[in-house]
């Protein structure tokens, strides 16, 4: 029997449509999206506007070897760091230099060690920073990458070897850990992790706030009366369904806004993010993830939403004022909260035995389970069992639920207690 | 005889320790008007509920039209509830049409029809207005249009008159009548028994969750037998004080209605009246009301003075 029966749809209809119009659905659907792509820009405007006024730094090398020195003064201009020597300093104590400092025109003196070319195993001597005001972390990476490069071509020119191009030979090249799958196709870890996350943590949001909206509409029905002419009218399983399908569609919508903004929004800048990725050694096309792997993820998500709104809707039932709905919900929160927590670990070490057993045990797979699969190759058997599970539980939940609401939407007053709701649930 | 609206069989219900509704049975003959009176508490509503299906009896079984599945015979059932509401935050004519399709119409004709009784009412200028800006009398007149829109055959009222405003109340009970003439079944619940004894062509009296009494009111006033004699008077009424003659008296402030012991003569006690040289105004045999009937039955069956809850059967 097909369960969307007109009546159900009308209740969808409503419950949709009354939250869509408000103030709340319009600023949280497009003011986030505005608020992230603001963000982008000021970011953006920000890092030009450094990079435009970006200040050269004066740096004095001080070497009392006087065989680096060149080469150091050399590789730190090649980076755009105003270096250069100041040899009347050698001899200099680090009290002398000090006190040089303020009187001079440079930002920073450099002082290498004695020792900075032979560097014994052992009690090596410092390169040290002289500085007034704060180093820049550029400034300091510029340095350390310079002495490298420089001591490099200073032991090789000692050796014999001249003009050589540290750089090249320093160059390694990027490591990416790949996945091989069943399908022989590689995988970036990194990547899916954090894809893994922000499901789980999306997912979990929409869990608590729609839940919250699942009990505040149910009470609303209770508190205005209007609850009785609804169950003379159609049979308390429809309007819960309709409720919950109806509560689920607008989260589906803003979602969908989301999406939507966040897919044009990569259209616009996909040139720029796609050779930024590249220069950092990561290929796009490695992201693709599996059809199959997507639809597991979805039917995982549909189905949790279903087993948790069922549960949000029977507490609901069981009370008739908002004060009361923090506390009825709070057990179904906790059910939400401990596999969202298990998330972050289960990132981490997807096969781990717990990891597999809250995959599959229903009221935790929802979350954990979408997690292993986009960070790990889950057996079938695994996946296949946690589905079944889950749909086992729905249809358990939406029973146990609609008939706590069958007898519950008609009570008013006092909080019914655990004993009373489950003479409703065996009773009806 | 055609197919009772309503039929109820051996109907019981508790709520915990508290029986609800004991051992009822109900016929709401197919086009009548039948009022169930009886005191807040009796177990009106519970019996409401269990002839439109909300909550199941514990046993006893139910049928409409002829059907034991009620949920078959929603969209022939329009049923406004003692406590009433509306989503504040929807505009009128959209809660026309929502509770037009939950009980069974298209949205098209839902909408044309909300249209129409919109305009019955006088509030066609205020269709898109939110419900939380209606006053009190537009909102009540939503809610009843909410009820019939769907032209329903039959029409369960739970005190339907009661807190309504004054001007609204001649304004439903001609729609609900004209509903009836044409051939709709009307039940209504109502504590004031006053107004089932001038609407209805039926009763049922429920008191302490159990049926005191029911039939056609004329059979009912009948099988009651003895009459009464309403006597408005000046002076003396010492008259009255006669063991003897009078069974009981009834005091309504403007007259009085006596009730004599069987065999007693009405004339006797005018003779009386006379001798003591009271003046009387009135002096007429009358058919006993409802609530004398009632409370009689009631007192009849046992049932202590909460069960019968004189404040509520006498307030009128």
């Amino acid at each position: 029997m097909n369960p969307f029966t007109p009546k159900v749809r009308a209740v969808m209809r409503r419950e949709f449509m009354q939250r869509v119009k408000t103030k709340w659905f319009l600023i949280t659907t497009l003011g986030l999206p505005v608020l992230m792509v603001g963000m982008f820009v000021l970011v953006g405007l920000f890092i030009a506007s450094s990079q435009d006024q970006e200040e050269t730094v004066s740096v004095g090398v001080i070497d009392p070897t006087g065989r680096v020195a060149d080469f150091l003064v050399e590789e730190l201009l090649a980076d755009s760091v105003l270096a250069s020597r100041v040899a009347e300093l050698d001899g200099a104590t680090e009290q002398e230099v000090r006190a040089a400092l303020g009187d001079s025109d440079y930002d920073h003196f450099f002082r290498l060690p004695e020792d900075v070319v032979d560097a014994p195993a052992r009690d090596r001597g410092q390169a040290r920073i002289f500085a007034t005001n704060n180093v820049l972390p550029t400034t300091e990476a510029d340095l350390r990458n310079g002495l490298r490069r420089a001591l490099l071509r200073a032991r090789l020119s000692e050796s014999g070897l001249e003009n050589v191009d540290a750089e090249q030979l320093l160059r390694t090249t990027p490591i990416g850990v790949v996945n091989v799958t069943d399908t022989g196709a590689g995988r970036s870890q990194d990547i899916f992790q954090a894809i893994s996350f922000a499901i789980a943590f999306l997912f979990y949001m929409v869990l608590l706030i729609y839940g919250q909206m699942i009990i505040r509409s149910i009470i609303e029905e209770k508190a205005s009366d209007i609850v009785e002419v609804m169950v003379s009218s159609l049979r308390p399983w429809e309007l819960m369904l309709g409720k919950i399908i109806g509560v689920g569609a607008v989260g589906i919508a803003q979602i969908g806004v989301w999406a939507l903004v966040l897919t044009v929004a990569t259209v616009f800048g996909l040139g720029t993010a796609a050779t930024s990725l590249a220069e950092l050694g990561i290929d796009v096309t490695a992201f693709a993830i599996p059809w199959g792997t997507v639809g597991a993820v979805l039917a995982f998500l549909v189905l949790g939403y279903l087993l948790y709104a069922g549960m949000f809707a029977g507490a609901g039932a069981t009370i008739s004022n908002e004060t009361d709905a923090q506390q009825v919900a709070f057990p179904v929160t906790m059910l939400i909260i401990v596999p969202f927590i298990a998330v972050q670990g289960v990132i981490g070490s997807p096969n781990a035995p717990w990891a597999v057993v809250m995959s599959i045990v229903p009221f935790f797979s929802p979350l954990v389970m979408p997690s292993r699969l986009l960070v790990t190759n889950v057996p079938l058997w695994q996946s296949a069992l946690s589905l079944a599970m889950l749909a086992a539980f729905v249809l358990l939940a939406a029973w146990i639920a609609g008939r706590i609401y069958r007898v519950g939407v008609l009570m008013k007053g006092q909080r019914a207690n655990l004993p009373e709701v489950i003479r409703w649930v065996r009773h009806g | 005889m055609s197919t009772p609206a309503i039929a109820l069989r051996g109907i019981q219900k508790r709520f915990g320790k508290k029986t609800a509704v004991r051992d009822l049975d109900l016929v709401v003959p197919e086009g009548s008007i039948y009022g169930l009176i009886g005191p807040n508490g009796a177990g009106k509503t519970t019996s409401i509920r269990i002839m439109l299906d909300i909550i199941g009896p514990d046993s006893g079984t139910v049928e409409v039209f002829g059907s034991g599945d009620v949920e078959s015979q929603r969209g022939r059932i329009g049923y406004l509830p003692e406590e009433r509401g509306l989503y504040a935050k929807m505009t009128v004519i959209e809660h026309l049409i929502f509770f037009g399709q939950l009980r069974g119409m298209k949205r098209a004709d839902a909408r044309a029809e909300a249209l129409r009784g919109l305009d019955e009412v006088g509030l066609t200028d205020r269709k898109e207005d939110k419900v939380e800006a209606l006053s009190k009398g537009m909102a009540q007149k939503i809610q009843f249009l909410a009820t019939i829109l769907h032209k329903p055959d039959l029409l369960v009222l739970d005190e339907p008159f009661s807190g309504l405003d004054p001007l609204n109340v001649d304004l439903f009970k001609g729609m609900v009548l004209e509903r009836q003439r044409q051939g709709a079944t009307l039940l209504f619940s109502t504590h004031l028994i006053e107004d089932a004894e001038r609407l209805c062509e039926y009763v049922c009296m429920i008191a302490g969750a159990s049926k005191v009494l029911d039939g056609r009111i004329g059979e009912v006033k009948a099988a009651a037998g003895r009459e009464e004699i309403a006597i408005s008077y000046e002076g003396d009424g010492g008259f009255l004080d006669s063991p003897g003659l009078v069974d009981r008296v009834a005091d309504h402030g403007q007259y009085v209605e006596v009730r004599l012991r069987p065999g007693g003569d009405p004339q006797e006690l005018l003779r009386l009246a006379v001798e003591r040289g009271t003046r009387i105004s009135r002096f007429e045999l009358v058919e006993p009301s409802l609530r004398e009937i009632f409370i009689e039955k009631a007192t009849e069956a046992g049932l202590s003075p909460e069960d019968v809850s004189e404040d509520d059967v006498i307030a009128a």
